[in-house]
């Protein structure tokens, strides 16, 4: 074999090894390209006329939507197969009549059903009265905050004036919830373990809504007072979290201009050399 | 007699340690022109030991077990001692070992050291950034998240791209038909074992083919820049009346390390999260798929291309060309001359690539 052949053999044996070393690497690389796929009544229900795809608009911008809880999470049906996704066979279950929405919605949300079919709201099902979508709304289900009680919305069916009352006893406790849920979401996302303080405001926040239902303005008042020692509890912890990150990023600084008098010394101690 | 002379002179007359010290350090000559993209190559080794020895002391406490992964992950950031720093350490280390990477590749592609005789340094170098880039994707699996799982996901799945073999080579990258138990297993031998030894093996041959090959020398500052070597017999490049390489060049690949540490140590205490998003943190949950899951931000113009091309081959294929091209550089690139700007039509081309991938970064980063 002459020279010119061996060389010629070794290029090829390098390029297949490379093209094979290139297959194993670039596949998962570019692999990327591909999205989550959504259920199929999502999927089919956005292609047709705007009274069967507004649902699905609507559900995007709701608190179901941002906490993944697709259509069958409330319809049933079968999220993956288009053909039988509407089939009662496989759990299918449509859309409720009018008196059956708060066990439709009471099938997860089980302590706030108790509470509603407790509360004269509750009190006037089928005679009238306001279910869950009344106020929480439909398919653009909102969060359960304060803001729910509102004029244009109690005004709707009463005066608002007891109403404003209990909102009025509740705002502050509102403001707090809503801020350490922000403070524990804000850890969470940098991968602190925020598990307990989760559960235990997940606690609050539940006995908190628990008077959402209620019309007794002393009783609001009262716990109102004993969910924010217990909301205080809470900030305490997150603000030693707060503290450990601020000492972090002090010695993180000590560390940075330490390596930088180093490098400072080293560059000197090299032009000594020169 | 000092005691360090005398144990200096025990070893010496046993192995000859002065004598290698001066062959191997003192008496190392560099060239004079030399410049600092020549410490590219120290820092990497520095930043290879810092990810072995941080991926050491996080195996202590992590579990490969897709049950104990995340929980394991989140007791290392929360209750081991300094966890979130080595944890931190570790993924930052990875992605700037890629910015560090590629830094070298490019000076090494600009000032044409990848030309005969060196054609071998450019080969290994080119298969450790991919065994970097496998390295950093079989990591992103063993955190166990909403990230991890999801990316893996579809990361195995574009296999399928691939004719016939493609469903099976899907299967046999997860180990299962879909990303569980078995993928973390694998992925973890992979990421822990396999890759690192592959790396090391890679480094020993890349050091030593550079020790063979001797240093190349910058061209600029030179009035002759084109290569001397005709490829006829094996010649060490001298560098008579150069700079040793201690204590000269080592005091700048210090000084060069030290840079770097005061900016990887920046971005580890004040934004590690760079490079982490929300679903980093999530428990893995094959029910609940993110919306929009991205890869790290060296895979975003691969992923860009992607989605660019209708048909995932295509991408796929033109992808692996690119690559092939790239690797296989100082066999198309013969001409003699080194210096970049009497190379008119490689600078345009290496300019015009660069942007390309940049711009094609930043698509698919806001798309």
């Amino acid at each position: 074999m002459s020279y010119r052949d061996t060389i010629m053999n070794l290029r090829a044996l390098f390029c297949a090894a490379l093209i094979c070393a290139l297959v194993t690497v670039l596949p998962p690389s570019a692999a990327f390209a591909q999205e989550a796929a959504e259920p199929v009544c999502i999927q089919c229900h956005s292609q047709l006329p705007e009274k069967y795809s507004r649902p699905v608009t609507l559900w995007r911008g709701s608190i179901h939507a941002e906490n993944g809880i697709y259509c069958n999470g409330c319809h049933g049906g079968d999220p993956k197969d288009a053909a039988n996704a509407m089939n009662p066979t496989r759990g299918f279950l449509g859309a409720p009549k009018e008196i059956a929405i708060p066990a439709f919605c009471g099938r997860c949300h089980v302590g706030v059903m108790k509470d509603y079919l407790a509360s004269a709201h509750g009190r006037m099902l089928g005679k009238g009265g306001p279910t869950c979508v009344t106020c929480h709304g439909n398919h653009l289900v909102e969060k359960a905050l304060l803001g729910l009680i509102n004029e244009k919305s109690c005004s709707r069916c009463h005066s608002f004036e007891r109403a404003r009352l209990i909102h009025d006893a509740m705002k502050e406790t509102e403001a707090m919830i809503v801020a350490i849920d922000g403070r524990i979401g804000a850890f969470k996302k940098i991968g602190t373990d925020t598990d307990k303080l989760e559960k235990e405001l997940f606690a609050v926040r539940n006995r908190f809504h628990t008077l959402f239902h209620n019309v007794d303005v002393e009783l609001v008042k009262r716990e109102s007072t004993q969910i924010q020692a217990d909301l205080k509890k809470i900030q305490v912890v997150l603000d030693k979290l707060d503290d450990s990150h601020r000492k972090r990023r002090i010695s993180g600084a000590a560390a940075v201009s330490f390596m930088l008098l180093i490098a400072l010394a080293l560059h000197l101690l090299r032009k000594t050399f020169d | 007699m000092s005691l360090i002379k005398k144990v200096v002179d025990w070893i010496d007359v046993r192995i000859g340690v002065r004598e290698v010290v001066e062959k191997e350090l003192t008496g190392y000559l560099l060239p004079r022109n030399i410049n600092v993209w020549y410490s590219m190559g120290s820092i990497l080794l520095f930043a290879f030991v810092l990810q072995v020895v941080t991926g050491m002391l996080l195996l202590i406490h992590y579990v490969p077990d897709a049950d104990k992964a995340f929980k394991s992950v989140t007791f290392i950031m929360n209750d081991v001692p300094f966890g979130w720093l080595i944890r931190m350490c570790h993924a930052v280390g990875s992605n700037l070992m890629v910015v560090v990477l590629l830094f070298h590749m490019l000076s090494v592609l600009f000032m044409g050291s990848y030309k005969k005789p060196r054609e071998m340094n450019w080969v290994t170098g080119f298969i450790l950034l991919s065994m970097v880039q496998g390295i950093s994707l079989t990591g992103y699996l063993l955190p166990w998240s909403q990230l991890s799982f999801w990316a893996t996901t579809v990361a195995t799945n574009s296999a399928n791209a691939i004719p016939v073999v493609g469903p099976h080579l899907v299967e046999f990258l997860r180990g299962s038909p879909l990303v569980g138990p078995p993928t973390l297993g694998r992925f973890f031998a992979l990421h822990v074992a396999v890759i690192p030894a592959g790396i090391a093996a890679l480094i020993g041959a890349h050091l030593f083919f550079l020790k063979r090959t001797g240093v190349s020398t910058p061209p600029f500052g030179q009035k002759e820049t084109a290569n001397q070597w005709q490829g006829e017999v094996y010649s060490y490049e001298q560098h008579p009346g150069g700079i040793p390489f201690f204590p000269d060049f080592a005091l700048e690949d210090l000084r060069s390390i030290a840079i770097f540490m005061a900016i990887f140590l920046a971005v580890v205490f004040f934004d590690p999260y760079l490079f982490f998003t929300k679903d980093s943190f999530i428990p893995a949950n094959p029910f609940v798929t993110p919306a929009h899951i991205k890869p790290e931000w060296y895979f975003l113009a691969n992923y860009q291309t992607l989605k660019i091309f209708p048909n995932e081959l295509i991408g796929l294929s033109l992808q692996g060309a690119a690559m092939t091209f790239l690797a296989l550089l100082p066999f198309i690139d013969r001409g003699p001359e080194r210096h970049p700007l009497k190379r008119p039509l490689f600078l345009a081309c290496a300019i015009g690539g660069l942007l390309l991938w940049i711009g094609l970064s930043v698509w698919g980063h806001l798309s």
